[in-house]
This record gives structure tokens, C-alpha cells and sequence, in this order.
């Protein structure tokens, strides 16, 4: 299977879903000769039209399974990184700010080949802090801060 | 008067100096450069914001010639044309020279398409108090229309992105009615999906996934010092800088040239006309003034038809933007008359970027090569940190964190599946100014169709569009057929 194939399956998948939501939006009686629906719907059919198109000509010309020569991570470590960034938003409303950022420097650094070290830990933390600072002192934009203050 | 009493010079100086830290950071491109700067600006006045945004546009095409000339590696695709000569230079023991090439021409560029810039957006926006919904809606099918000719590999795949985009577009409060659509009940969709967030997904946090896992950049010689150009340089390189900013006022104005078409073609050309066409590719000045001073022209000239228009012709004007949609300014016909401030501030910021560009450039090589030669790891960890800051500091939000990164999974999967990024972008940006006039246009004309060719401005816009989009289909066409030919 090429990933023209994939590609065009999703999309079509896609265009098949938000057909059927888009026909579901309830009308008004404010709505107008095009409606709420009617773009919507017009865009699932050309998205699932040129879907079909694309798995046609997958299927008529399969290219080889990579076509794209240039870099490109597996698809597992990409998968990490976006856990980690995932882990950063659960765990930040309790955690705060800071000590998240620092985790998220710290366990980014770790997944990108940079080890475990007490530098790690230092230059993690400096980080945070450093970012606080920036966006919570200078620019005061407010970050959580997570059950700190609470406890004191 | 505005360049001493505001604060666009200090925002001039910061964009430029984190333009050439970005730019010069390999993978890093200008426009995620510009996309992981664009929250931080999110508190700044609109003014300072957008001088600042594409200051930093300005810097990192300069930025990216100093890894290009260094350690071979571009730091942007616009610098890929540099690297042959630039690294040339560099193995004769003449660094330091082609990066003061590479500045001086980077910097008569900048000044050149400033010029065209400052002649040319505001006469085409004169059309400004004519226009209607009929006249909008045409204009923003005309900049749907560039996605036939961002799709430079597949077509179908680059229609497909746009009309992703202008499905993300739909999600929100009808325009019309005020009825919610694909919310899914969450009150932070009520208003839609920030044209930001999508930028910074797609651009910034895609490119994060993408280099996961790949080995770090070849370290950089410390000691490298910029040697200015002298007269006698000065005249040997002022017909390629000519040919290049020439090609990069073309380019930039153009959907889909950018920086790096720009400065091949001013390389190509540059070649031809010198008396000295046997140095190229072995170390010519010639061979980086002619891109230098394209791709740093494209970056004033990409403005054009942004600030007229509202229609942007590269990923980084697409980013700048999303600054611009960020602080409520909506660029097009209308910016000249109702923001002529910012446009003014922009003018002169960008005078002040490029004259920073030479002073930050020579100032900062040292910062500059010191972040080139960190571990990857780390940086990847710092600049993953200020994304995710970044994000959350546009609306605390921490949905919208989730938001970006959702959409940093789909940068990344368009990456793998070889599906340009830009079309998605334009239906995003473009999507409500394209349903709102189309159906408020047919309220006025009680739903005759007619009214988008009755109205002459609107008629005239979608015949262009039809151009372009059978020009491009026609290139597409020719290319498919003879793919050796490019």
C-alpha cells in the first residue's frame, strides 16, 4: 500500500464524516438561499471527489512506498514526542508551570539522544525558570501555577 | 520621526536578531522562525508586533547563509544556492569574506524590495473603497486560486490540503445564521480555530516531529569573522545584486516563489551575464551576492501582494499574516485606509531591519555560531518549550496547547504523505472571507449568481483567478509530460 493510497483513504473517510455532520447542522430561520450546510457539504464532495482521484491514480500508478527521498522519522519516536507533549498538558494544571517545562526540557532532551544527567536536570530547570521569567515577569502573561501556592 | 520615537527600531532589532539566530539554525526555516516568535508577540501593540514579525522574516534569510557558507548546510532553502560557492570560499580560507559578501548583498536587497514595496502596495490597494462582498468574495477565490500553483508535485494533493483548510475554517459560529458548527459543545471552538494555531502546528511543531530522531548538524568553525566588502568588491558584485533583487521583486510578488526559486534563478542568471562564468561553483563572490540580495528582496517583496491583497505568496508572508489576523488587522484593500499606521510603522521598521541586519550580523556571528554547535537535543527541547509557552500565552489556554500540537501531528503526517503545508494554510486564512461575502453577497441579490460577474471589480478578480488556475493547470500539465524538463 503507497501512501497516495492512505492519504486518499483518510481524506475520503474524512470528506464520507463531515458530509453527514454537516448535512446534520440544524437550519434557521435567519438562513439564507446557501445555508449553514451548504458550503460545508460542497467541501466534503470536492474533498471525497478529488480523494477518489488520488486512490485511482495510487491504484492505477502505485509509486514506491517512499516516495518522499528526504528526512523522515519513524513514526513510533515521532509518536513519543507528541506523548511528552501530551504528559506537559496533564500534568501542568497540578504541577505548575515550571516544573513541567522543566520536565518536558528534560524528558525532550532525554528522547532526542541527550542522556540523563544532572546536567540535563540543571540546564531543564534553568530553562524553565528562564522561560517563566520571560513570559510571567516580563511579558506578564499568567502560567499556571499549579498547587504551589496553595500549599503555602 | 517614527523610526526615533517609537519603539519600532528596538522591535526591528529584536526580529532581525532572532531572524539570523533562527535562519541560522539548519531545518529551521523562516517561517517556522517567524510561526514560534508569532504568540510572543501576542501582548506587544499590533504595530511593534508585525515590524518585529517581519524583521524576523528579514534576518533569517540573511541567517540562513551562514551555516550554507560554515559547515555546508543551509540554514533555510532559500541559502541552498549559496552553499556552492559560499563553502568554496570558505575551503580557500575566505569565510569571513563571503559572509561579509553575503551580508552587504543581503542588505542592497532588503533596500530594493522596501522600494518596490513602498511604490507599488498602496496603488494597488487604491481599489480599497470600491470593493464589496461580491469584489471580496472574488478576492479571496483569487487567492484560493495560488494553490494550483503551490502544488508544484501534485496537484490533486495540494487541492486536497486547501480544502482541508477551508474545512478547518467552518468550525465555529456561522457567519450568517450564528449557529455553531463542528464545535462538538466545546466552548473553545465556538469561535473557531485561530488561523495561529494552525501555523504554529503545521509550520513549527510539524517540523519538531519531523526531525526527530535525525543526527545533529556538523559542528562550526569557531573562528569566523565577518570581512566587510570593499570598492573594488563593491563594483564587481553590484550587476549580480541587480540581477538578484530584480528576480527576487518577481518572485516575491509571485504565489509560490519565495526565497528559495528566487535566489536558483538569480544564480542561474548571474552565471550568464558574469565576465567570470569559470569561478562559479568554485568560490565566486558573484555566486553569493546574486542570491543573497534575492532572497532578501523576495522578503520586502512578498509583502506586495500580502498588504495589498491580503493574499500571501510564501509560507512566511502566510505566518505574517496570521500576526496580522492575530491583532485584528486584516490585511488587503482596506489595511491602507483604515491601519495606515501600521502600514507606515511597517515601512519604516523594515528600513530599520535591514539596516540592523548589518550591524546585528556582524554583532551576533559569535551567539550565532555558539547555537549552532549546541546538541541538538537541547535545542530541540528549548524551542519544543517555547512552542507549547508560546501557545498557551495566546489565550491561556491550555486546549489550545492540545489544539496546536493536534495540528503539529498533522504538519507532520502531511510531511510523510508529501501534501504542501501552504494550501491548507490559505484555506484556513481564506475560508471565512470566502463564505461570509459569497453568502452575504447573495443576501443583497436575493441568491442571483449573476451578481459576482455583474460587479466589475468581482468579475475581473474571478477571470483572473481562471487564469491562473489554467496557467498553472497547463505548467502542471506540461511538467507531467515531460518531467526531465524542468
Amino acid at each position: 500500500m503507497n501512501r497516495d493510497l492512505v492519504f486518499g483513504g483518510a481524506c475520503l473517510v474524512l470528506a464520507a464524516g463531515y458530509y453527514l455532520m454537516a448535512a446534520a447542522i440544524q437550519d434557521s430561520a435567519l438562513s439564507d438561499a446557501v445555508g449553514p450546510q451548504g458550503l460545508p457539504k460542497t467541501y466534503a464532495i470536492v474533498l471525497g471527489s478529488l480523494s477518489l482521484i488520488l486512490i485511482l491514480r495510487s491504484i492505477r500508478q502505485p509509486k514506491p512506498l517512499s516516495p518522499t527521498p528526504d528526512r523522515r522519522s519513524p513514526i513510533l519516536r515521532v509518536a513519543g514526542m507528541v506523548l511528552i507533549g501530551i504528559l506537559y498538558l496533564a500534568i501542568v494544571p497540578s504541577a505548575g508551570y515550571v516544573l513541567s517545562l522543566a520536565g518536558l526540557i528534560a524528558a525532550t532532551t532525554y528522547y532526542q539522544g541527550g542522556g540523563l544527567s544532572a546536567r540535563v536536570g540543571v540546564v531543564a530547570l534553568s530553562g524553565a525558570i528562564f522561560f517563566w521569567v520571560l513570559f510571567v515577569a516580563v511579558l506578564g502573561i499568567p502560567h499556571p501555577p499549579g498547587i504551589w501556592p496553595s500549599l503555602f | 520621526m517614527l523610526l526615533f520615537f517609537t519603539s519600532i527600531v528596538p522591535a526591528a532589532c529584536a526580529g532581525v536578531a532572532w531572524g539570523i539566530l533562527g535562519g541560522a539554525l539548519p531545518g529551521i526555516s523562516p517561517s517556522i522562525t517567524m510561526a514560534l516568535l508569532l504568540p510572543l508577540t501576542y501582548t506587544l501593540d499590533p504595530m511593534v508586533a508585525i515590524v518585529m514579525l517581519a524583521s524576523t522574516y528579514v534576518g533569517a534569510e540573511y541567517g540562513g547563509s551562514i551555516p550554507a557558507i560554515l559547515i555546508r548546510t543551509p540554514g533555510t532553502n532559500a541559502a541552498a544556492a549559496t552553499v556552492t560557492d559560499g563553502y568554496a570560499m570558505k575551503l580557500q580560507g575566505r569565510a569571513g569574506e563571503a559572509l561579509g559578501i553575503s551580508l552587504y548583498s543581503g542588505f542592497v536587497g532588503g533596500l530594493f524590495g522596501l522600494a518596490v514595496l513602498v511604490l507599488l502596495a498602496e496603488r494597488l490597494s487604491t481599489l480599497a473603497l470600491a470593493f464589496t462582498p461580491q469584489a471580496y468574495f472574488a478576492l479571496g477565490v483569487l487567492g484560493l486560486s495560488v494553490i494550483a500553483s503551490l502544488s508544484r508535485e501534485s496537484l490533486v494533493k495540494g487541492l486536497m490540503a486547501g480544502v482541508l483548510g477551508l474545512m478547518i475554517s467552518t468550525i465555529g459560529t456561522d457567519p450568517v445564521t450564528g449557529l455553531t458548527r463542528f464545535t462538538f459543545d466545546s466552548p473553545e471552538l465556538l469561535s473557531g480555530v485561530a488561523p495561529i494555531l494552525v501555523m504554529v502546528g503545521l509550520f513549527a511543531i510539524g517540523e519538531l516531529l519531523a526531525q526527530t530522531g535525525e543526527k545533529g548538524w556538523q559542528a562550526v568553525e569557531e573562528r569566523a569573522r565577518i570581512v566587510f566588502p570593499g570598492p573594488a568588491m563593491w563594483r564587481r558584485i553590484a550587476k549580480p545584486q541587480l540581477i538578484g533583487s530584480v528576480i527576487g521583486t518577481f518572485e516575491g510578488c509571485m504565489p509560490g516563489g519565495g526565497g528559495a526559486v528566487s535566489s536558483f534563478l538569480a544564480y542561474n542568471e548571474a552565471r550568464r551575464w558574469s565576465r567570470h562564468k569559470e569561478e562559479f561553483g568554485h568560490g565566486s563572490p558573484e555566486g553569493i551576492a546574486a542570491p543573497e540580495a534575492a532572497n532578501n528582496t523576495v522578503a520586502c517583496a512578498a509583502l506586495i501582494p500580502l498588504l495589498s491583497l491580503g493574499i500571501p505568496s510564501s509560507n512566511s508572508a502566510a505566518v505574517l499574516l496570521g500576526g496580522f489576523l492575530m491583532h485584528g488587522l486584516l490585511p488587503g484593500p482596506m489595511l491602507f485606509v483604515q491601519s495606515t499606521d501600521v502600514v507606515t510603522g511597517l515601512y519604516a521598521g523594515l528600513l530599520a531591519a535591514n539596516i540592523a541586519m548589518v550591524i546585528l550580523g556582524y554583532l551576533i556571528m559569535g551567539p550565532c555560531i555558539w547555537l549552532v554547535g549546541r546538541p541538538k537535543p537541547y535545542l530541540m527541547a528549548f524551542i519544543y518549550a517555547l512552542v507549547v509557552s508560546g501557545v498557551y500565552a495566546i489565550e491561556t489556554s491550555e486546549f489550545q496547547v492540545g489544539l496546536a500540537l493536534g495540528f503539529g501531528v498533522l504538519g507532520y503526517a502531511m510531511r510523510y504523505f508529501a501534501v504542501p503545508l501552504l494550501p491548507m494554510v490559505l484555506g484556513v486564512v481564506l475560508g471565512f472571507m470566502v463564505e461570509s461575502n459569497y453568502r452575504r453577497a447573495l443576501v443583497l441579490s436575493s441568491g442571483d449568481h449573476m451578481t459576482f460577474l455583474q460587479d466589475r471589480i468581482s468579475a475581473g478578480l474571478l477571470v483572473l483567478a481562471l487564469v491562473f488556475v489554467i496557467g498553472s493547470l497547463a505548467r502542471h500539465s506540461a511538467g507531467t509530460r515531460h518531467p526531465r524538463a524542468i
